[in-house]
């Protein structure tokens, strides 16, 4: 059974939240304070955490990044009532694969975890090369040389949907619909900060990429940059 | 000269000092004059008075001796001689001549004893003074001009009296004093005169420069600083070095700039923390809010179940939240604006795609009132560079507003393009907006209940959110409308973000 960690101090929320995703069959545990999340992480870790930004003992931003810095892969959606802030950016280069704005429905909530639950690489099969980086589609792992490179699943999911047709130039959007799952969102922040986090581990000079390059004004695309790459 | 004369007028210093200088050499002028005139006049009037008195002594000697010398004529003509010469060689060599001569009315004298000291011409007596000579028959003075043989004139003063000779009856004598000493120290004086005036003229102009820049420096530095205070340095002040007028006047400046300062800070910090009010309750009432939508939907879900009174209400309840939450989510929109610190993406966007967006997603919604939606457009290139987030909010604003008055009547929306600027209008077929009402549509929570129901009821925000939205991007949204005729809302944008509206067009 799936099993969700939601970290929110406001029990009636948490609360709530368990009845929705148990409806659904999702398995929740709570946690109402920030500082112990990590703990409950390692003792029996999640499929998905579920974390409010404004939390006692450490917020939620620090949290993610605090997960993230244990190698912990699991997705996390932040929960924040300002999503027209700086703390979204914050969240999500710390960590965070997707965010959501309260007040959600949820309808949309449940949508969400399931997209972040599902892998939306099913469709491809075998082993993908790009530059000298192999992704072991099957295995979920993506190597350089001998050398396993620790990817979270959305990570590793853009990686692929980018690596699938190399050359392809993929706009923000079509990536934004094809790995968060988003219709007509234009939230291009979640994937100009996934693109950086993940150049950060798969580029040599994550400033001059060669394996994710942008295409100005368009968007991305996997491989270097035609005549004028560096 | 022109320039001179406007550089003048723009200086205060150079108007001050200009004026000081006139005025001075003015009184210096006259002070002056007045001053070598009564010096020159004492000093050759105490000379005329030695000269009389000497004159008169040197005339009675000579008199004496010329009545008690010998009736021979080689004797009286000797007598004479040494008259002349020993009193013209006095005390004072230089300074003196004496003129012997027969008097005016003295035609047929026996013996002619005519006779001057070094050798004078005796055209130095002017007629006038042997007249005032010969009839007052008093001793008589006047200034005259010494002729030398060697063309040599000299400025003396000259005293005549008659004198009796006892064989040639009535002479005239005349002592002449020489002027020239008198002339020299009065040329002394005049230099003196000059070269102090020059010196009390720079002075004074330097003392009033001085001054002037004491004044008029403090006096720039308060003009420099209130215009800099103007364009916003609110924490300027001036240096305050001393205590006199010139102190107060920057003390009472600095205090009127702090006073100014601390009003705008209030006012500044009053709105403020007015909006991080607002923000905040629209932010913490979030949380509650959506442990609210979480359990009416649920609710919702379930109202199959329920008897048809409590199903109703879960209905309402979820409607009233969404309402609630589009309310929230205006509020805190206009609390950005109103902060001005909402930020603008602008990206190059195909209008036409936008456009068709938002009509399909609004499309439901159109067939739920009867109400067929048309796109026209018009123009090569339908791209502009824009926030695609605030023109799909305003477009589905003013398509939502079309829609819900449209009375199931057709709405037609267009995307006009023309060469710098892009137009997406609006228009619908319903009940329309009186023209007195026209200005008002784009107030905060104005509705207008009469004709335009509050049927599906958006927050009330909308078209005021458009119309800041539409600012931000340089463009404006216009209106007609005539009741009964439909209502036509027409969005203009320059097609480059931050360019403007050249000629703010009006669509029909």
């Amino acid at each position: 059974m799936t099993s969700v960690l939601v970290v929110d101090d406001d029990q009636d929320l948490a609360e709530m939240l368990g009845i929705v995703l148990n409806g659904v069959g999702i398995e929740v545990d709570l946690v109402s304070r920030g500082d112990e999340v990590l703990d409950v992480v390692r003792n029996n870790p999640p499929d998905l955490i579920l974390l409010d930004v404004m939390l006692p003992g450490l917020d939620g931003v620090e949290v993610c990044r605090q997960i993230r810095e244990h190698s912990i892969q699991v997705p996390i959606v932040m929960l924040t009532a300002k999503g027209d802030t700086h703390d979204v950016v914050l969240g999500l280069e710390a960590g965070a694969d997707d965010y959501m704005v309260k007040p959600f429905k949820p309808s949309e909530l449940v949508a969400r975890i399931k997209t972040r639950l599902r892998r939306t690489t099913t469709n491809v099969k075998g082993v993908l090369t790009l530059g000298d980086i192999s992704i072991d589609v099957v295995e979920h792992t993506i190597s350089r040389g001998s050398k396993e490179i620790p990817l979270t699943r959305l990570e590793f999911d853009l990686l692929v949907a980018l690596a699938k047709e190399p050359g392809r130039v993929f706009t923000r959007e079509a990536l934004l619909s094809e790995v968060w799952g988003y219709r007509h969102s234009t939230d291009t922040r979640l994937v100009n900060v996934h693109v950086q986090r993940l150049r950060a581990k798969v580029e040599y000079d994550p400033e001059n990429p060669t394996i994710i390059t942008t295409v100005r004004g368009i968007g991305y695309k996997a491989g270097a940059s035609g005549p004028r790459g560096k | 000269m022109q320039k001179i004369v406007e550089r003048i007028r723009r200086s205060l210093t150079l108007k001050v000092i200009l004026s000081i200088v006139l005025l001075t050499t003015l009184v210096l002028a006259i002070v002056g004059a007045t001053l070598f005139a009564r010096i020159s006049t004492g000093i050759k009037a105490e000379k005329v008075d030695s000269a009389i008195s000497e004159a008169a002594y040197t005339i009675y000697f000579a008199q004496t001796r010329l009545l008690a010398s010998s009736r021979t004529d080689s004797e009286l003509l000797r007598a004479a001689k040494d008259i002349v010469n020993s009193q013209a060689i006095g005390s004072d060599v230089s300074s003196r001549e004496i003129i012997l001569i027969r008097g005016v009315r003295n035609i047929d004298p026996e013996v002619p004893i005519d006779s001057v000291s070094n050798q004078i011409s005796l055209s130095t007596i002017p007629n006038s003074l042997r007249n005032k000579v010969s009839t007052s028959g008093n001793i008589s003075w006047d200034f005259v001009n010494t002729l030398y043989e060697s063309g040599k004139l000299v400025p003396s003063v000259a005293v005549g009296e008659e004198i009796q000779v006892s064989k040639s009856g009535t002479y005239e004598m005349y002592v002449i004093f020489s002027l020239e000493p008198q002339l020299k120290a009065l040329a002394l004086i005049k230099n003196y005169l000059w070269l102090s005036g020059l010196a009390l003229l720079i002075l004074i102009t330097f003392v009033a420069w001085l001054t002037l820049r004491q004044i008029l420096q403090p006096i720039r530095e308060v003009a420099v600083v209130a215009e800099r205070l103007t364009t916003g340095a609110l924490d300027l002040r001036i240096d305050v070095h001393s205590a006199d007028e010139i102190g107060r006047l920057g003390l009472s400046f600095n205090e009127m700039a702090r006073s100014i300062e601390e009003q705008i800070r209030r006012l500044e910090n009053l709105s403020r923390v007015q909006q991080q009010f607002v923000s905040d309750v629209s932010h913490e009432l979030r949380t509650p809010l959506t442990t609210i939508r979480m359990a009416s939907d649920l609710l919702f879900n379930a109202r199959e179940s329920f008897d048809p009174a409590i199903s109703r209400s879960t209905e309402l309840l979820l409607a009233q939240i969404d309402k609630f939450e589009k309310l929230l989510e205006d509020l805190l929109e206009v609390s950005r604006f109103d902060a001005e610190v909402a930020n603008v993406k602008p990206e190059v966007v195909d209008v036409r795609a936008l456009v068709s967006r938002c009509m399909d997603d609004l499309a439901l919604v159109a067939s739920d009132r009867a109400t067929s939606l048309t796109l026209e457009c018009v123009g090569e290139d339908l791209s502009a560079q824009l926030d695609p987030r605030r023109i799909t909010r305003i477009v589905r604003n003013l398509l939502t507003n079309a829609i819900e008055h449209s009375e199931g009547k057709a709405v037609n929306v267009s995307v006009i393009a023309e060469d710098h600027s892009l137009s997406i209008g609006v228009r619908d077929h319903g009940v329309g907006i009186d023209p007195t009402n026209h200005h008002r549509v784009f107030d905060r929570f104005w509705r207008a209940d009469t004709s335009r129901s509050r049927a599906r009821g958006g927050s009330g925000l909308g078209l005021a959110i458009a119309q800041e939205d539409a600012r931000l991007h340089n463009g404006q949204i216009t209106l007609w409308s005539e009741p009964n005729e439909g209502a036509h809302f027409t969005l203009t944008i320059p097609k480059k973000f931050g360019g403007e509206l050249i000629n703010p067009a009006l669509h029909h």
